[in-house]
């Protein structure tokens, strides 16, 4: 990580406004290493969205600004680009909540995906054949109306999707939400297998603290616009406060990051 | 009772072709409705700036009828263009609403345009096709039928199935089509957003001015059209607000009743029924069964 140009995405202490007013992220630098997984885990409303979103540009239609701080992708400030230049770059966010296109079938879903590509029919179906490789379950549904697709294959439809567009970097959004852990474990498994053939750096949000962390070689915990704690996936796994804030269950029932420092201080200042 | 019937038919006939002029203009704005979830007001204007533009062209400048068309239409490229650069994109967080009174504002500068380069004065559109019974049909068939109307009913089949065409097998289609559905979606994966608003909107401009000279071909290029090309509204909302199929059998819907109830019913209420039997129509539609015949349904996972 000493190396800068070893990260594909480096994030340097971001701030992050709606409408002009509304603070949502305060404090947020993060690093992506080339070819690697990191976890951005954080509880509702934390900003890993709009972490996300301040990285693919798609803050601007949503009246959301980066007010301060800068956003480096590839060695290059991202802060002109719209988002289906950032596509053209090879940055692709999937959104929280999957967003396929109801109406449209399976296939056609995919294939948008190769919207700012300049590619033949041929070579469309080619790619397409690549990607059933890694959702064997969505060439079965190729046909149907992605509207009445199950909640998983909609998450595998929003991802197939997005690696029609040959991303460098892909953004999850919350990809495990509301699916279940057989499920959760299938759409991990299909990231770690891009992430591994077809070498795809990944920046994933998630609240499913555990799962995120063991399919990631790094991880970041923010909550209120800020970055917490950050570490290797293996480390904050460990970490006595990650497993009893996010990933077990405290004794004195729920709290969050800030009480847990708060009680630290407490301890070693009686000490 | 043979002359009744054939009257009948001719009612109906004339009401059917009739309707596809109604088709037409609805069909410029299912095109818009689809890429901004918008009802775009200023259709109607869109089909009197253009035709005016159309015969300007003709008349004040002697451009020869092909090549004023082409003008014509490419000046519906150019309001396209302005559109999306002057009122949609800055209203790109804008809610519907906002976007819905823009394009009523957006249809009273075309109008002012349109009268302000061409003058106010009726003009004559001169298509090359009379709007008489054609012979042939009244001979074999004995039903009285308009050139026109036949005329306008094949020129509408030809850009619906143009249109479906496009939507369902190019690759701008595909992209109109994942917009329609989710343009904040469709914008993630670079689906680029003003692309598609520009190719809608040139397309229901070139829509705009086909039904025009249907029109002015018939009732003469007036100011009249802005308000004709309201009669849309009712098509739509029997036909469904997103769907070309639906715009195509709500004309075709409208047409034959209006005309089959003005002959038939008109009298006991003084006749003029015409004017608002289709929003009659509509209003029993919006009770019943508010997304039309063919409207998509908002398609809900259970």
């Amino acid at each position: 990580m000493s190396n800068s140009s070893a990260n594909i995405l480096d994030i340097k202490n971001i701030e992050v406004r709606y409408d002009n007013v509304i603070l949502a992220l305060h404090d947020v630098s993060l690093k992506v290493p080339k070819g690697k997984v990191v976890a951005l885990l954080g509880a509702n409303g934390a900003g890993k969205s709009t972490t996300l979103k301040a990285v693919s540009t798609m803050l601007a239609s949503e009246r959301g600004k980066v007010t301060n701080g800068s956003i480096e992708y590839d060695g290059n400030s991202i802060e002109k680009q719209t988002p289906s230049q950032m596509v053209g770059l090879g940055m692709v966010q999937v959104l929280e909540g999957r967003r396929c296109f109801g109406h449209l079938t399976v296939e056609e879903n995919i294939i948008s995906g190769a919207y700012s590509r300049k590619l033949s029919k041929g070579d469309i179906n080619q790619e397409l054949e690549k990607i059933y490789t890694y959702f064997i379950r969505l060439k079965e549904r190729r046909k149907s109306q992605a509207a009445f697709t199950s909640g998983g294959e909609q998450q595998m439809i929003a991802v197939a999707r997005a690696m029609m567009a040959k991303p460098k970097m892909l953004l999850l959004d919350e990809p495990t939400m509301g699916l279940a852990p057989q499920l959760v474990a299938e759409i991990f498994n299909i990231v770690q297998e891009l992430n591994t053939k077809e070498g795809v750096s990944i920046l994933l949000a998630e609240q499913n603290t555990n799962v995120a962390l063991k399919n990631s070689d790094y991880g970041y915990i923010i909550e209120t616009g800020r970055v917490m704690l950050d570490g290797t996936a293996q480390s904050l796994l460990n970490d006595d406060k990650v497993k009893e804030l996010y990933l077990g269950i405290s004794k004195k029932g729920r709290k969050n990051f800030r009480d847990v420092l708060k009680e630290e201080s407490l301890k070693k200042r009686s000490n | 009772m043979v002359d009744e019937l054939l009257f009948f038919m001719e009612v109906l006939v004339g009401g059917l072709l009739a309707g596809t002029m109604y088709s037409l203009v609805a069909l410029g704005f299912v095109l818009i409705f689809k890429a901004s979830a918008t009802f775009n007001f200023s259709q109607g204007a869109m089909v009197f700036f253009s035709v005016l533009a159309f015969c300007g062209f003709m008349q004040d400048f002697n451009i020869p009828f092909v090549l004023a068309f082409i003008l014509a239409a490419l000046l519906m490229v150019v309001v396209g263009l302005c559109t999306e650069r002057l009122v949609l994109r800055p209203l790109m967080n804008a809610s519907e609403d906002t976007v819905l009174m823009a394009t009523i504002g957006l249809g009273y500068v075309l109008e002012g345009l349109a009268q302000a380069a061409w003058g106010v004065e009726v003009r004559r559109l001169d298509l090359g096709i009379g709007d008489f019974p054609v012979p042939w049909i009244a001979d074999n068939l004995k039903l009285f039928i308009s050139a026109l109307d036949i005329f306008a009913g094949l020129v509408a089949a030809l850009m619906i199935i143009g249109l479906s065409l496009l939507f369902k097998f190019t690759k701008i289609g595909l992209g109109l089509r994942a917009v329609a559905d989710d343009a904040g979606a469709a914008s993630s994966i670079g689906i680029p957003l003003k692309h598609i608003m520009l190719l809608v909107w040139s397309a229901a401009g070139v829509v705009a001015l086909v039904a025009g000279c249907m029109w002015g071909a018939r009732a003469g290029v007036q100011f009249a059209l802005v308000d004709l090309a309201l009669k849309a509204l009712p098509v739509l909302i029997i036909g469904g607000f997103s769907s070309i199929p639906g715009a195509i059998i709500g004309g075709l819907i409208i047409g034959a009743t209006e005309k089959v109830l003005e002959v038939y019913i008109g009298p006991f209420f003084g006749g003029a029924i015409e004017g608002w039997a289709p929003y009659v129509l509509a209003i029993f539609f919006l009770l019943y069964r508010p997304e039309g015949l063919f409207g998509e349904k908002i398609i809900r996972r259970v």
